[in-house]
């Protein structure tokens, strides 16, 4: 079969299997489709504000504006650019190596190469498409500052294309050579070991603008600082250049440039891919058998020789053994949800993506510790508790949200044992809890020392990732049970964990997620700022309202803690397993 | 129509298929026997192209796997323990894309998936989500998409798992009346009965090593057995393992 019917196939297929995802819309709650509309018109319509004013906001800068918002367009393509490589990294491994899908394929009358390719769109297209409506509202805002007409945004659109192609080339091809010539466990340490030289790299290179540098009468110095440090994003040798380049040339109406670097970009995407495909007519068949041809017993102990073999006492169960009070069945059930977590290679690579953009995030935090005296600093240290919780929602959306979907097949297994599918919930909602309550307030307290936020407000603000940990795991662990995707028995869904999160449930978390945050922050920002407006913002006052403000954030976390496990407790109990 | 030559495939240190030497004929119904771990799964992914042996060449319709692949599964049907089915596509609508994989007509395929769903007592689920059907019903549907493009190789994997007795009893005879047309059959399974009432030929399979093969009775004198072929598979592999843990 040529490779063209093969694609046309699988198109048709594929199209009619999204089509019925649609339609299944219409089985949902009223209630829960209009909340998901109104936040994605509500994303974007808050985006483009916030674009449009930024691109304002630079256009003021005298003898600069032009120079800034290019640059800014640099600096958001290269940094797409990357995540972008990641992405199709981690997604290209479940959906390359790891799909039953694609063994199915293998063993269909067609070539190799084709399923690899067709693995490669669909890898492209899982991994790019939150690109699209994340960036969807910059486009528009920046066509909007530079009065383009609408043929600008569907070259933008074309521009793209190529721009997406590349990224997901590059880490197909990384994942293609590490599955063909790396041990699973050698891989785990070889990307801890990058991450490592990464985060060390960063810490020595990376200069960010510091506080005083935003003192208004250096400012104009500052943006020149910013431009430099920046100037890497710059380099005509980066795809992210070309697509910036063509875009700034289309918005200026310059078409025979940005025509020109459309081609650089088309030219080089279709080299990558050529480049791709090639490669893998070599390693995708050798990588796909080395990959299930290892791990299949323990520890490279033969099991065939071994006639008893003895579980071990590993670190993991030592460590649960020092929590007091659990008993022997959550102690088994907290081991199992750790070990699964640590050997799923798309969970704990994705975990180690998010906390190395973390560890970037609070390095970067030093640039802005200064004296508490400014309604900066006020500003800052609330942003920071805004951006703390906004990861905790990211996590418990993403690897807390599917943990009850993830059991599948096996959840009769957990939901037969003597305490039932209740006492298994609650064991994933107090270990998810406590091990984000353990990660924000790590997280909170070392950007409050960095910050040099007084002490009361740090505690204010510990004691407040707290209880938000346990609500948004609350949220995340309710809402999982209770708009579960299990699959089917034969299903390609309930294996993959992104796969799951980007349904409608996991959607629905994170939104409910992002809509508790909004009104816990408000609820200490309100009085933070009547206080420090009455007293002026450089006073050292204490502003007790908080404290009747904490009481309140306290009680509403408890019902949003309490609300979605309660009813999702109900539910499981009627469960059919 | 399925042949092996010294075929190994070893993970690490561990040998799980060692020089496996087999020649299967047209229409032979062969039921591949092991105890658990023995590399029965590994045996049946090495012949369907799924693995690349450490050494040795496995032929399926007179085409080597590895050399000529798209040749050797167009001839094949490859039917795993666990397998793989859209759930948002109605079983009609996954009988039709398997057949245009295989590059057969709309009409042809429509033909085919009648006599296929009648034999199989599908008709009812046509127009459900395949996500909706039972286990049993998927399995039955497994099967019956395997036959869809008339396959001269069969390689079935526990095919009679999650299957009620009427069913189990309509998979064996469609198996046995297509060996009985020329089609070779490749069958794993636990479940002797099935071996003892379907097989011409059985191979028991342990450590990786083919350590019996023959019809009933030459695996009965094998094993010094008259009993069920229970007695003889026990007696075969006991002596394995006795072989293994006690080294001379």
């Amino acid at each position: 079969m040529s490779g063209f019917v093969f694609f046309r196939l699988l198109s048709e297929v594929n199209a009619r299997i999204i089509r019925r995802h649609v339609l299944a819309l219409r089985e949902k709650s009223y209630l829960m489709v209009s909340v998901i509309t109104l936040f994605i018109v509500g994303y974007w319509v808050a985006g483009y504000a916030v674009f449009r004013v930024g691109f304002s906001t630079l256009e003021t800068v005298p003898g600069l504006q032009a120079i800034l918002l290019d640059r800014m367009l640099f600096l958001f393509f290269a940094f797409l650019f990357v995540m972008l490589v990641f992405s199709n990294m981690i997604i290209g491994y479940s959906t390359i190596f790891k799909s039953q899908e694609t063994q199915w394929m293998l063993t269909l009358p067609v070539r190799s190469l084709d399923v690899f390719r067709w693995k490669l769109l669909e890898t492209t297209l899982l991994a790019s498409w939150a690109f699209l409506f994340l960036s969807a509202p910059l486009m528009l805002a920046y066509g909007v500052t530079r009065h383009v007409t609408g043929w600008f945004y569907l070259k933008v659109f074309l521009l793209f294309v190529p721009f997406m192609a590349i990224p997901a080339a590059l880490g197909s091809l990384v994942i293609l050579i590490v599955a063909r010539y790396l041990h699973r466990r050698m891989f785990k340490w070889a990307l801890f070991g990058c991450s490592a030289v990464g985060l060390a790299c960063a810490l020595v290179f990376l200069k960010p603008m510091q506080a005083e540098d935003l003192d208004q009468a250096q400012m104009v110095a500052a943006l020149q600082d910013l431009l430099h440090n920046s100037r890497v994003t710059a380099q005509p040798i980066l795809p992210s250049y070309w697509v910036a380049s063509s875009m700034i040339a289309w918005g200026e109406g310059g078409t025979g440039r940005g025509l020109f670097f459309f081609l650089v970009l088309l030219s080089n995407a279709m080299m990558a891919t050529l480049v791709c495909t090639t490669v893998s007519r070599r390693l995708f068949y050798e990588g796909w058998s080395h990959n299930h041809s290892q791990g299949r017993f323990q520890s490279g102990v033969p099991v065939l020789d071994t006639p008893i073999v003895l579980p071990r006492t590993g670190l993991l169960e030592r460590v649960v053994n020092l929590w007091p009070g659990l008993d022997e069945a959550t102690r088994a059930l907290v081991i199992k949800d750790v070990r699964v977590f640590w050997r799923d290679t798309s969970q704990w690579s994705q975990f180690a993506i998010f906390f190395g953009l973390l560890g970037l995030y609070v390095l970067n935090l030093r640039s802005v510790a200064h004296e508490w005296k400014s309604d900066w600093a006020c500003f800052i240290s609330f942003l920071n508790l805004g951006a703390s919780s906004m990861t905790l929602a990211t996590l418990t959306t993403r690897f807390v949200f599917p943990q009850f979907s993830l059991e599948g097949k096996r959840l009769w297994m957990v939901g037969m044992v003597p305490y039932g599918l209740k006492r298994v919930l609650l064991e994933k909602f107090w270990l998810s809890s406590v091990c984000s309550a353990a990660i924000t307030l790590a997280l909170i307290l070392t950007s409050s020392w960095m910050l040099r936020i007084p002490h009361w407000l740090t505690l204010l603000f510990s004691s407040t990732v707290v209880v938000m940990s346990f609500a948004l795991c609350g949220i995340a662990v309710g809402i999982g049970a209770l708009f579960p995707s299990f699959g089917s028995g034969t299903s390609r869904r309930d294996d993959n964990p992104a796969k799951i999160v980007s349904g409608f449930g996991g959607t629905f978390c994170f939104i409910l997620s992002l809509m508790y945050i909004t009104l816990v922050i408000g609820a200490e920002v309100w009085p933070m700022y009547s206080s420090f407006a009455a007293s002026g913002f450089t006073s050292r006052g204490q502003p007790w309202n908080l404290v009747f403000s904490w009481i309140f954030v306290s009680l509403f976390s408890l019902a949003a803690t309490c609300i979605p496990m309660s009813l999702a407790l109900t539910r499981v109990e009627s469960l059919e397993i | 129509m399925i042949r092996t030559e010294n075929l190994t495939k070893r993970y690490g240190e561990l040998v799980a298929v060692r020089d496996l030497n087999l020649d299967l004929p047209q229409g032979r119904f062969f039921a591949f026997l092991g105890p658990n771990a023995a590399g029965k799964t590994t045996t049946i992914k090495l012949l369907a192209g799924l693995l690349k042996p450490t050494s040795g060449r496995a032929f399926v319709g007179g085409y080597d796997i590895q050399k000529d692949p798209i040749a050797a599964r167009r001839v094949l049907s490859f039917v795993p323990d666990t397998p793989f089915l859209y759930d948002k596509l109605e079983p009609m609508e996954f009988m039709l894309f398997v057949g245009q994989l295989y590059g057969m007509q709309r009409s042809e395929v429509v033909r085919a998936s009648d006599e296929l769903f009648d034999l199989f007592d599908l008709d009812n689920t046509r127009n459900q989500l395949i996500e909706n059907l039972s286990h049993g019903t998927r399995q039955r549907l497994v099967i019956a998409s395997a036959l869809l493009h008339e396959p001269k190789v069969i390689i079935i994997d526990e095919p009679m798992i999650g299957l009620d007795p009427r069913s189990a009893r309509v998979v064996k005879n469609v198996l046995k009346k297509r060996s009985q047309a020329g089609v070779t059959i490749f069958l794993s399974t636990h479940i002797l009965s099935i071996a003892e009432e379907l097989a011409d030929q059985i191979g028991i399979l342990n450590h990786g090593k083919l350590i019996a093969i023959g019809n009933i009775d030459e695996l009965r004198q094998m094993s010094g057995q008259v009993g069920a072929l229970e007695d003889a598979f026990l007696a075969l592999t006991r002596e394995e393992q006795r072989e293994v843990t006690e080294p001379a």
